[in-house]
């Protein structure tokens, strides 16, 4: 018999393939309905180019939230991670007139190159030290693709050509949402194969892991080399159809902007970051101004103030994200509620 | 100096990293093998081999003398910077920093001036590190914050000197990290939140990005500067052309600083805090409250952030986004000084004053010299997190 | 044939001798107890082992292999595992998932589900296997022992490295602990286990290391080591007094 009656603790969960069925339904319902929303989208490329770019939002924040939510890296290098992959399709676009596809092969392959780079740098770099060290990268990065204006536009930035010619929203569109849909199957497949659960171990902790036989070297290179192809891939695509990218994209407030969406929406949960960042996108873009009474009110920089105390509020009592209540439900991943309280998880030892 | 043979200027290049890598790579472990104390031997080796090549590695490799002094590594340290400028002179001759000693030493002054309010800032953030144990990522934008403060506290009471402001400042941002650090702060040492490694460093980044966005929208991405300590103009005092202005601010970051080390080292209050950076448990046991010095020392951080940048804001212009590279510099002095240890944050602070000074200085294009000022940092930040993350008065975290 | 051989490691941190010249060598499934006063040693010679610390000097060969400077995984994959003195399973896990851990990292080709009966079947043993889908953090200290121990289970080392794996467990949860490395060590694993449980480790040991001041001062089947003189004096002084008073 076991050594210790289990405190009580509440359960819920569905038969396994219940649980399995409701979730790739939810998926496909989700996934039907960004497929059709053009329809109703199309009369307006503004609101088309606000969905598209939400898009892009969910891929950076489902990125991110692989990498720090699930494997427990902090990095902040992730926007410029993203900006290497535009900026290196752009200048190579602008230098030696490629391509914009082999522009993005190049960027996305640069970004994983520097990914690579930052792992073997990071491996014995402990939590707090990675998040200096990637702000201090993505700092230096911004500095030089500023100051260095003669070859990178600097400020004014750099143009980049659209993807083919003659290009429409309705085709950006579908671009950036097959690219999202691809980058979540792949880091889906990731999350939940032994790569994923080396990770978490790895998370939890890493000297016990490594004890465990885990190659925690390998993995730790390799989730970032993975993850900065993402962003450097979407990063490419992205500003390919933006036309334009800035060194201001390398600013660690874009960077917080994706960290707060990742976790508003749910940091250990790829969906959850992915919807987070989506509907945090679109209602930032909806509340530049608001009409309440007929009194028009221009929200300005204030819609994000806002944000930032929800991401404060969320963090502090709705840590696992706000939307981890629905997808838990939705999707059906069997939960554990915790028993009475977190403090009696302390191990007993007698003296 | 110009005109060196080419094979002597490869050589002269690649002799010092060859033998800084035979230092680095054999001399921790010769002192290894002797069952000798190696902590200091791959700095030592490193830099030794750097800048004396065979001289100092050969010698060392043999004798194996005890590391601990400070001239082991620091003279070696000081010679890699002459090397450096020797080196630098040679490839471009005509560099101002080559040619007139007067602008060096105006670089140097101006450099450490600035140092000291670099200094100030630094500690705050170490000494919540040192109490707490974590790094608060919204440091960047007290300091923004303090020097708004004290702006518009200026406006408001009309004709003062901006010197009043500095208190003011220091009060208000005080009081914002208190509310901040009891409201979100304390629940996480007292064990309500799960994950707390993660918890600690978002909870202040959001932070920061709250008052980021606050400020901007409060104020407009608009610049300010307020009326400057005492007039514009510059004073020659010997070979040095001094600002007033900015000796003024680097005049009370001194007196700050050492106020702050007096209350650290012979009030009460300060040996409390001590007491609960080093051991949080020790300290409760004989009766300090940890919690209570957790907020306070929270607070004298941002208090010291907000008022660095109210002591600024007479000398440089103000946006919003002034607080992004005064974070950054933080973290590269509190590296470089070693994590919660203020004398590493004084020192530090200091040598980074000087570093941007000497860097943006010399840099053959003096307009992106001046753009670069925080990139020479950020590479003493990377060389630190590479060689000694503990910094240099660090302890083995 | 298990083979482990230790040999004249030392282990220096920044001037601290922790490790001085020990030596040993482990043949086959012996059941050896690691015993000596704090500060012995005993964790380092562990982390040495383990691949946590490299050693200043000297060398450790197993089945064959140098294998003292490797990382831990290798030396874990190499058949060497070992729990810690502070439980350290992974919290927000499930217990099933914390066992699968091991196994994936030792069979790289291998999928998930081959492997949760062997689990189940592990936790049947350790008498926990209602516990498969609770979160790691959930448990008592002593099922987070228990636990640890399936790790090991999953990992299959020859050789089981127990850093007091008594300390702080009730009778009940001792008996079990007991039993387990009993019925491995049957199976022809060999255990290295550091206790301060004297009377339990020296029912319990075919084999006694003393270590002291990081030097190995016995070897040696446990009654010859309990009446030697200079483990009497290092760690068992009490014992003589209060015998000499008696």
């Amino acid at each position: 018999m076991s050594d210790h009656p289990v405190r009580a603790h509440r359960r819920i969960t569905l038969p396994l393939k219940q649980a399995r069925v409701q979730r790739w339904v939810g998926v496909a319902v989700l996934v039907t309905l960004l497929l059709l929303s053009p329809l109703y989208l199309n009369q307006s490329p503004y609101q088309m180019g606000v969905v598209t770019g939400a898009f892009f939002y969910a891929i950076l924040a489902s990125s991110w939230s692989l990498l720090a939510g699930v494997a427990g890296q902090f990095s902040f290098a992730h926007m410029a991670l993203a900006g290497i992959g535009a900026y290196s399709a752009g200048l190579l676009g602008r230098d030696l007139g490629t391509s914009p596809l082999t522009g993005i092969i190049a960027g996305t392959l640069a970004a994983g190159f520097v990914g690579l780079v930052i792992g073997l740098l990071c491996l014995r770099l402990r939590a707090a030290y990675l998040a200096l060290f990637t702000i201090a990268f993505s700092e230096i990065v911004r500095i030089i693709l500023l100051t260095e204006f003669q070859y990178t536009e600097g400020t004014n930035g750099l143009q980049l050509a659209p993807l083919y010619e003659g290009i429409t929203p309705l085709a950006e569109y579908y671009v950036t949402l097959g690219l999202l849909l691809v980058s979540m199957a792949v880091m889906y497949w990731i999350s939940s194969s032994r790569f994923g659960l080396f990770l978490r171990a790895m998370r939890e902790d890493q000297e016990a892991a490594a004890a465990m036989g885990v190659n925690v070297v390998r993995y730790k290179v390799l989730i970032f080399v993975v993850t900065s192809l993402i962003v450097g891939l979407a990063g490419a695509v992205f500003y390919h159809q933006v036309r334009i990218i800035t060194p201001n994209t390398m600013e660690i407030l874009q960077m917080s902007l994706i960290i707060a969406m990742a976790v508003i929406g749910g940091m250990e949960s790829l969906l959850g970051a992915a919807i987070g960042a989506f509907l945090s996108r679109i209602s930032l873009e909806l509340l530049r101004e608001i009409n309440i009474l007929g009194i028009h009110i221009e929200l300005g920089a204030w819609r994000y103030a806002a944000f930032g105390l929800l991401l404060m509020f969320t963090l502090r009592f709705a840590q696992n994200g706000l939307l981890y209540p629905i997808i838990d439900r939705l999707f059906m991943r069997r939960v554990r509620e915790e028993t009475v309280s977190a403090r009696a998880q302390t191990a007993e030892v007698e003296p | 100096m110009t005109g060196i043979h080419p094979a002597l200027a490869i050589w002269l290049m690649l002799a010092g990293p060859i033998w800084a890598g035979i230092g680095a790579w054999g001399l921790p472990r010769v002192y290894r093998r002797k069952g000798l104390d190696d902590s200091r031997a791959r700095l030592v080796g490193g830099l030794g081999g750097l800048t004396m090549g065979p001289l100092m590695v050969v010698p060392l490799w043999l004798l194996t003398p005890e590391l601990k002094a400070w001239y082991w590594a620091g003279i070696p340290g000081m010679l890699a910077a002459l090397q450096l400028y020797a080196l630098f002179a040679a490839m471009d001759p005509k560099n101002l920093c080559v040619t007139n000693p007067q602008y060096v030493a105006n670089q140097l002054s101006s450099g450490l001036t600035i140092g000291f309010i670099y200094a100030l800032m630094a500690v705050g953030l170490t000494l919540i590190y040192s109490v707490q144990g974590i790094i608060s990522f919204a440091h960047g934008q007290f300091y923004m914050l303090g020097g708004y403060i004290s702006y518009d506290f200026l406006v408001l009471v009309g004709d003062v000197n901006p010197i009043v402001g500095v208190p003011v400042a220091g009060l208000v941002t005080m009081l914002i990290g208190f509310v901040f650090e009891r409201l979100f702060l304390r629940p996480m040492h007292l064990g309500h939140v799960e994950r707390t490694g993660e918890y600690a460093i978002l909870i202040t980044f959001g932070f920061g990005f709250f008052l980021q966005y606050t400020v901007l929208a409060a104020v407009g991405p608009f610049s300010q500067k307020a009326k400057p300590y005492l007039g514009m103009g510059s004073v020659q005092i010997g070979p040095l052309n001094l600002i007033p202005n900015r000796l003024v601010a680097a005049a009370i970051g001194v007196v700050l600083i050492v106020v702050l080390l007096y209350v650290l080292n012979r009030t009460w209050l300060g040996k409390a805090l001590r007491a609960v950076s080093m051991d949080k448990q020790a300290a409760a046991v004989v009766g300090i409250n940890p919690l209570t010095m957790n907020t306070l020392a929270f607070g004298i951080g941002t208090m010291l952030a907000g008022m660095s940048g109210a002591a600024l804001i007479p000398v440089f212009t103000w946006v919003p986004w002034v607080g992004g590279p005064a974070a950054t510099r933080s973290y590269v002095i509190i590296v470089l000084g070693g994590m919660g240890s203020v004398p590493g944050a004084l020192v530090g602070g200091l040598i980074i004053g000087l570093v941007e000074a000497m860097g943006s200085g010399c840099y053959p294009d003096p307009s992106k010299g001046a753009a670069y000022k925080t990139a020479f940092g950020l590479i003493i930040f990377a060389i630190m997190l590479l060689l000694r993350p503990t910094g240099l008065f660090g302890r083995e975290l | 044939m298990i083979e482990l051989e230790v040999r004249g490691v030392y282990k220096n941190f920044g001037g601290l001798q922790a490790l001085n010249d020990v030596s040993f060598q482990v043949r086959g499934p012996e059941l050896i107890g690691l015993i000596g006063p704090n500060g012995a040693g005993k964790t380092t010679l562990t982390n040495v082992l383990d691949g946590i610390h490299k050693p200043t000097g000297g060398q450790v060969w197993f089945n064959g292999e140098r294998i003292d400077g490797f990382p831990p995984y290798e030396i874990a994959r190499r058949g060497i595992g070992r729990t810690f003195q502070v439980t350290r399973a992974f919290r927000r896990m499930t217990v099933l998932e914390n066992l699968l851990v091991p196994a994936m990292a030792m069979h790289p080709t291998a999928r998930q589900r081959s492997f949760r009966d062997k689990a189940m079947e592990v936790l049947r043993f350790l008498t926990m296997e209602h516990l498969a889908k609770e979160y790691a953090r959930a448990l008592s200290g002593g099922q987070q022992k228990l636990l640890e121990l399936g790790r090991l289970l999953m990992l299959d080392p020859d050789i089981i490295i127990l850093d007091e794996p008594f300390a702080g467990v009730h009778p009940k949860l001792m008996e079990i602990i007991y039993e387990y490395i009993t019925t491995i060590n049957a199976q022809d694993k060999a255990f290295l286990i550091i206790s301060h449980d004297m009377d339990t480790i020296f029912t319990l040991s075919q084999r006694l290391l003393v270590l002291d001041f990081g030097t190995l001062i016995a070897d040696g089947d446990p009654t010859a080591v309990r009446n030697d003189p200079a483990v009497i004096e290092a760690y068992l002084g009490e014992d003589e007094e209060e015998r000499k008073d008696a």
